[in-house]
């Protein structure tokens, strides 16, 4: 990504209407865009979704491979999650090797849903020390309008809850549903103008501070944490949106089902 | 091309394994504006395959060695997405989309006003969500139209099809099967308006009579999606 040019007059802009609690496009602290989920929308993956939160779009699809267990963990089959930001997305992402911010979108993604245990790697093995599944999780911008964080997280996780693994194509057995235990959700919230808000949108972004996201599994837990770009927050803070953030994952882990 | 001549891909009443007859094009889709932060785009749904396009630009042309100063230079980036096929592709650059990146970059250079932007770029991004064949052909389709939608001046748009030869017999628009299987490809990008053309490649064995026929077919076909390229567009406007 070349370094955005960030005028002055936006973080000003910003910060008068962090003053009056508003946000650029109308929207609350934290109030989240419209957020429209699909599933089964590729026809090449074994298990795919799309998300459409305002003008962010970003699809997920899974694919399964036959690996040879590591030595250290014959019963276990892998979980690969890989993020691509391609120029596409918008016009402040370019082609070339994965910069260092895609890289920290899929490993934070990665990290909330490896974490959560909701996949059990043991349930990949098909023969010990032989042949397991490696389940891919490939996540693939399509528009960056903001937040492709939460996108990325919301479309893994639904595209890994429809995948079906295909053990016939594979000649290993029969054909059956990927198991997922849980629901991991992650919430992101920026500092624009000096206060954090929910699921900001690319203008926010290019003109805010520091980052923070969270992963919440079932019952709250937490499975991971990640603090982005240069800035500095309170402890009050933290418990704000982690606070705000319960009650978020909880929303969207029923509009999965 | 595999060349299996054992593998019988035409019936006895000559239609092919998906219902088509030899010069029937497979059933298509366009939609623009579904890349909400781009300049221009466009969804082409073609058979089974899928493409994306955005267009950004005219914009600065960065780094500065690729300015040209009487004219804009077109940056494409054709990509398959790992989940495309039925094997997951490993991200990143490969031979492969390099060349189908140039030979799409040469096409769209031949069509668009270069000269009205001097010194800016133009990005085109076609990225492949579903492949079943002939995604070539689909992206420098899907290109043009996503081109119009940005409303980058061209003299004409450029329509791709690709025909080929299956168990003796020329085919228009080849599928998964009868490309992989197949005993010839011919992929042409035309411009309906004049019927010239901007892109040639072919591979395979045809005789000079199946080479016309080929060729035919791919003009016909162009003709028909280019219909539905106009009316994708108009639809848009509305």
């Amino acid at each position: 990504m070349s370094a955005p040019i960030v005028p002055n007059l936006l973080r000003d802009h910003l910060s008068d209407l962090a003053m009056n609690d508003a946000r650029l496009d109308g929207r609350g602290q934290y109030q989240g865009r419209e957020i429209k989920l699909e599933t089964g929308i590729l026809p090449r993956a074994e298990g795919s979704a799309r998300v459409t939160m305002g003008n962010t779009i970003v699809l997920a699809g899974v694919k399964f491979q036959l690996m040879t267990p590591y030595p250290d963990r014959p019963n276990q089959g892998g979980l690969m999650c890989s993020c691509e930001v391609r120029p596409i997305a918008g016009r402040h992402w370019e082609a070339g090797p994965p910069s260092p911010e895609s890289i920290e979108l899929g490993r934070v993604v990665d990290r909330g849903i490896r974490e959560s245990g909701c996949i059990d790697v043991d349930d990949l093995c098909i023969i010990p020390g032989e042949k397991a599944w490696q389940v891919i999780l490939d996540l693939h911008a399509i528009s960056d309008d903001g937040n492709l964080f939460d996108a990325f997280a919301l479309a893994g996780i639904a595209a890994l809850r429809s995948a079906i693994i295909p053990a016939e194509k594979f000649e290993v057995g029969q054909d059956s549903p990927l198991k997922v235990s849980k629901k991991p959700i992650m919430c992101s919230y920026h500092k624009v103008g000096g206060r954090f808000v929910y699921d900001a949108s690319y203008k926010e972004e290019l003109g805010g501070d520091e980052r923070i996201h969270i992963t919440l599994g079932d019952d709250d837990h937490v499975h991971s944490l990640q603090k982005g770009l240069k800035g500095i927050f309170t402890a009050d803070e933290f418990a704000d949106i982690m606070e705000h953030a319960k009650k978020r994952c909880a929303e969207l882990r029923e509009l999965m089902d | 091309m595999g060349g299996y001549g054992d593998v019988q891909m035409i019936d006895e009443n000559g239609l092919r394994m998906d219902g088509r007859k030899p010069g029937d094009v497979r059933p298509i889709t366009i939609e623009t504006g579904v890349v909400p932060v781009a300049d221009g785009s466009c969804r082409m749904v073609w058979g089974t395959n899928e493409a994306i396009v955005a267009v950004y630009g005219p914009m600065e042309a960065h780094p500065r060695k690729i300015q040209r100063q009487d004219r804009a230079v077109i940056d494409v980036a054709y990509n398959m997405a790992p989940f495309s096929t039925t094997d997951r592709i490993r991200p990143g650059f490969n031979r492969r989309s390099r060349e189908i990146s140039k030979v799409t970059k040469d096409a769209l250079e031949s069509v668009v006003l270069l000269e009205l932007y001097p010194r800016s770029k133009i990005r085109v991004s076609i990225e492949i969500i579903s492949a079943e064949a002939g995604t070539r052909c689909v992206g420098l389709t899907a290109a043009s139209v996503a081109l119009a939608d940005a409303g980058i001046p061209m003299t004409d748009m450029v329509v791709s099809v690709a025909s080929g030869k299956v168990n003796d017999v020329v085919v228009c628009d080849l599928n998964k099967e009868e490309d992989n299987y197949g005993e010839a490809d011919l992929p042409m990008g035309i411009l309906p308006n004049t019927g010239e053309l901007v892109f040639l490649q072919m591979d395979g064995d045809l005789s000079p009579d199946e080479f016309k026929q080929a060729w035919d077919y791919n003009v016909d076909a162009a003709m028909q999606v280019h219909k539905l390229m106009v009316e994708a567009l108009k639809g848009g406007a509305n």
